[in-house]
């Protein structure tokens, strides 16, 4: 996680802050914790920029989906989301931002058994496995059709190659995670 | 319908169960998560993500069809094959539920003589 650069108006705060795709967990603390602190999320924009605005501190629950929908299925998506009590804040990349005070009796969570869950680890999956297999793609078919004909490839090279390396963690993460949900 | 295409979709999971017996009536998204809770004796309270994802595979798969819209809601209800396919997990579940029926007194009888 890269901390923040922070910067400051009267009552807004916005922070810079990467977030690794097996962290959804980590991040939903993370906003919990600035809104019992006082700092609540207004908005989430790219890349990675969020913004706080302060007043009294409140017990939110902060929840994430992975989705990606026409415009018309959003809006029937967030509407049931509205009916039940959340408050839709925007996306970044595939995730969506939600948050409900945190009420006694009340479904504080978004998902209410393993098999929606899992669905939504499957489907950051499915975006991770294509651009993996893109990748692996690229790397291969450079090796082996144009090995040394540009020199400054052999840095892109590399650097896909890291990338690669990257998003292999990530995907063994979530299969971790989903395997976990199983039981 | 053949009873073979059916039993694909067998068993259905707690949530996509409840939700198809709330849609034996049109309903939208808000009016299910509230039959369900109630038809359930409030043992299934459904998250909002949840209902949005069975919502979606039961249209893909054609068990479900919008029917309506209203104030921005859009209202489900079953088709004729999602009819077929609770009557056909309700049958099971009888089954089920009959067999159990013995254990569970044995169970409770038990329980009382300790």
């Amino acid at each position: 996680m890269l901390g923040g650069a922070k910067s400051m108006s009267d009552n807004q705060i916005t922070r810079f802050k990467w977030f690794w795709v097996w962290q959804d967990d980590a991040e939903e603390q993370w906003l919990e914790k600035m809104s019992r602190q006082g700092y609540h999320l207004t908005s989430v924009r790219l890349p990675c920029m969020y913004t706080f605005t302060r007043s009294e501190p409140v017990n939110y629950a902060y929840r994430l989906d992975y989705r990606s929908f026409s415009k018309k299925d959003k809006q029937e998506y967030l509407q049931i989301f509205r009916d039940a009590g959340w408050e839709y804040l925007g996306d970044l990349s595939l995730w969506q931002y939600f948050r409900k005070q945190v009420k006694e009796g009340e479904v504080n969570e978004i998902f209410s058994d393993n098999a929606s869950k899992i669905a939504k680890y499957r489907r950051t999956l499915g975006y991770l496995g294509f651009f993996w297999a893109v990748l692996l793609f690229i790397v291969l078919e450079r090796i082996t059709i144009l090995p040394e004909s540009l020199p400054w490839w052999g840095n892109v090279h590399v650097f896909i190659a890291a990338v690669l390396v990257v998003m292999s963690y990530a995907i063994l993460r979530i299969v971790l995670r989903i395997r976990q949900l199983r039981i | 319908m053949a009873k073979n295409s059916l039993k694909k979709y067998l068993p259905l999971s707690e949530a996509t169960y409840y939700i198809m017996l709330a849609l034996v009536n049109p309903l939208h998204g808000y009016g299910v998560m509230h039959e369900v809770e109630k038809l359930s004796d409030g043992t299934v309270k459904l998250g909002p993500g949840t209902l949005y994802g069975v919502f979606n595979t039961l249209e893909k798969e054609a068990l479900i069809s919008k029917v309506k819209e209203e104030d921005r809601r859009k209202y489900y209800a079953l088709t004729d094959k999602g009819k077929e396919v609770l009557r056909e997990q309700i049958a099971r579940l009888k089954i089920m539920a009959d067999r159990g029926r013995t254990a569970y007194e044995d169970l409770v009888t038990k329980r009382t003589e300790c």
